[in-house]
């Protein structure tokens, strides 16, 4: 099957990839370390454990549905729904003038 | 699929999509865009000390503070939204929603929750959390709502094999994240938590509030029309992805930023600051894809209103991010946190880009779903200009309103000083607001005269079956 995405394309994409998800993996560790650091007697950042835990709820679906994604093949041709929307589309606008033909 | 069996496979068009409620929608959203403004206006007319309502409990400008902001939030946003999932979702899935009787009956519960929080907030039985003033007897009934609207629309894209368009992947988050914010701003600190720790949660649920409901719900719209309004597919899906993940990771983080120089603990303070730089990188993919998509269309921008209104957006946009930049960091919330500064973003972001967006695609869908063309393109175009010029000038107003109330501050004067260097400020603003609302009222009157121009009579919508069809826009 011919691909619909183009070496460029995916090169743009992991760089983008890369300089938006980094730093997110930093706030994410420091979070986290600094979450462990509460639970080691840390009396000051009780106030904080409320916000920690739901962000690492959500953060842990987030990291199931992402993995969940990548297995099924979501990201295989990235570029690929871009054009099936955009064809589907068109057929239905299609669809809708015939009928009122 | 190919064309056979998309044929065979989906349904016609008017059992697909059901237009009707997607102008019901529309309709609701634009009354409560009004209701909104008159608590917008009566606010305002108290900080210039001219409140014609003085003395009157039930028209007192702090409550109707909370209808105008709640009226945006639930009301005109949340309408307008639900009335595009009915039109999106279907499209992309090719599969109608869960079932009928239960979208009129969401329409229905949600248009009660939303008056009955504004006849709340009136009676003074608002709930103590800033954006979450619903009284807390109308909460579990939201709740179950949104978890109503979440089945509905989850249904058929649940349904999908393969890969899914970007619009899906917002939406289908956005069910989720808005049930969940719902349930942790309006339930955990009532009931759970108090004292700072209430007040984290409380940040956290103001900024998923815009973070994980509207913005995820508005970029996937965008996401839907703008290659439609160009004729083209967008520029990069892979980066639209990126953004997506990148929403998903950070914006759950960065709450506390409203929350600055307070008692919450400094490194969580620290944490939402880092976080917030890195959305502005998301926001950047946003922006770089339109832009990406519209090289070679930019003539469009002149002929086609609809991609005007998001073009406006995304300049707002773009603007909100750079003010955000900078609101952000310790050094200049020093200076802002508390003036009208934060009322001009959240104009700039609330109306200008979101509400333009939405209006835009208003512009786009009434003609299609009441079957003919714009009665009067000159009132679309005095539509478009007095919201979008209405809204810059109130927002660039309550900047620099913001500032010099800042410099009063810094500068230890009297609290009374930046109240009375702020009237000029204020009193503009009161114009401004004036253009917009002009602006709406002259986007009903075309409304009202292309109702009459349609094939659908005003009875058939609300009571009949949208029938034919029409491609024409402005
Ligand atoms: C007729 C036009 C409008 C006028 C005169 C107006 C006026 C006001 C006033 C006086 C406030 C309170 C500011 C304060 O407490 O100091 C306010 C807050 C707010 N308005 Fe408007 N407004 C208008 C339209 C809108 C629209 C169309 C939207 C959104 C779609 C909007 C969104 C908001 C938001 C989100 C806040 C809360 C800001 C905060 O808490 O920081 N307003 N507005
Ligand atoms: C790039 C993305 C954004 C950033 C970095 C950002 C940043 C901020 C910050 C730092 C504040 C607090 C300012 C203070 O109180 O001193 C704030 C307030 C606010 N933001 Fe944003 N914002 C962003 C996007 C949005 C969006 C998309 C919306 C709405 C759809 C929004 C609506 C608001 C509102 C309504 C407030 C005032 C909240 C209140 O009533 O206290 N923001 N924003």
């Amino acid at each position: 099957m011919q691909s619909n995405t183009s070496r460029s394309d995916w090169r743009f994409t992991v760089i983008l990839a890369f300089t938006i998800l980094l730093p997110c993996l930093y706030g994410f560790g420091g979070k986290f370390l600094e979450f462990i650091h509460i639970f080691r007697g840390n009396t000051d950042g009780m106030f904080a454990v409320t916000p920690i835990v739901n962000y690492l709820l959500a953060s842990l679906g987030f990291f199931c549905m992402l993995a969940w994604a990548t297995m099924r093949g979501m990201f295989h041709d990235i570029e690929a729904p871009k054009n099936t929307f955009w064809e589907t589309e068109e057929w239905l606008d299609h669809r809708e003038t015939e009928t009122a033909r | 699929m190919t064309n056979e069996s998309l044929t065979r496979d989906v349904p016609p068009n008017r059992d697909l999509i059901e237009e009707r409620l997607v102008v019901w929608y529309f309709l609701a959203s634009i009354a409560y865009l009004f209701i909104s403004m008159f608590g917008g206006f009566v606010m305002a007319f108290q900080l210039i000390r001219h409140n014609p309502f003085n003395g009157i409990e039930l028209l007192s400008p702090g409550r109707w503070r909370m209808i105008h902001t709640n009226a945006v939030a639930y009301g005109f946003i949340a309408n307008a939204f639900l009335g595009n999932l009915h039109w999106i979702v279907p499209r992309l899935t090719l599969r109608p929603v869960l079932s009928r009787p239960l979208s009129y009956l969401i329409f229905g519960a949600w248009q009660i929750v939303v008056l009955s929080t504004a006849g709340g907030i009136l009676l003074g039985e608002a709930q103590g959390l800033e954006w979450g003033e619903t009284p807390v007897w109308i909460d579990p009934v939201a709740q179950l709502g949104l978890g109503l609207v979440a089945v509905n629309f989850m249904a058929p894209i649940l349904k999908i094999k393969g890969p899914m368009y970007v619009t899906l992947w917002y939406f289908l988050a956005a069910f989720v994240w808005t049930f969940l914010t719902y349930a942790m701003g309006n339930f955990v600190p009532q009931y759970f938590v108090c004292g700072t720790s209430a007040g984290a949660v409380g940040g956290l649920f103001i900024h998923d509030l815009v973070g994980l409901f509207v913005t995820p719900l508005g970029w996937g719209s965008m996401y839907f029309f703008v290659p439609i309004l160009l004729k083209k597919p967008i520029w990069s899906h892979g980066m639209s992805m990126v953004g997506f993940w990148g929403l998903a990771f950070f914006y759950p983080l960065q709450g506390i930023h409203h929350f600055l120089y307070t008692p919450i603990p400094m490194f969580l303070q620290y944490g939402a600051i880092v976080s917030t730089i890195a959305v502005e990188m998301v926001v950047l993919t946003v922006i770089v894809n339109f832009f990406g998509t519209l090289k070679g269309s930019s003539r469009a921008l002149a002929t086609n209103l609809p991609i005007r209104w998001f073009f406006t957006g995304m300049v707002f946009y773009a603007i909100t991010c750079a003010q955000c930049a900078l609101q952000t960091t310790l050094t200049f919330q020093a200076l802002i946190h508390f003036t009208d500064w934060v009322v001009g973003h959240a104009h700039l972001v609330m109306f200008g880009v979101f509400g333009q967006w939405l209006l835009g695609i208003m512009t786009y869908l009434f003609p299609r779903l009441l079957k003919t063309e714009w009665a009067s393109p000159k009132l679309c175009e005095w539509h478009f200009w007095l919201s979008a010029v209405g809204l810059f000038v109130m927002a660039l107003d309550l900047t620099l309103a913001g500032l010099f109330q800042g410099w009063s501050w810094a500068a230890l004067q009297p609290w009374d000083a930046s109240v009375e260097i702020s009237q000029p400020f204020w009193i503009v603003r009161i114009f401004a607001g004036i253009a917009m609302f002009t602006g709406q009222v002259l986007f009903c009157v075309n409304l009202w005269k292309t109702w009459q121009l349609s094939p659908l009579n005003v009875a058939a919508v609300f009571s009949g079956e949208p029938s034919g069809v029409s491609h024409r826009t402005v």
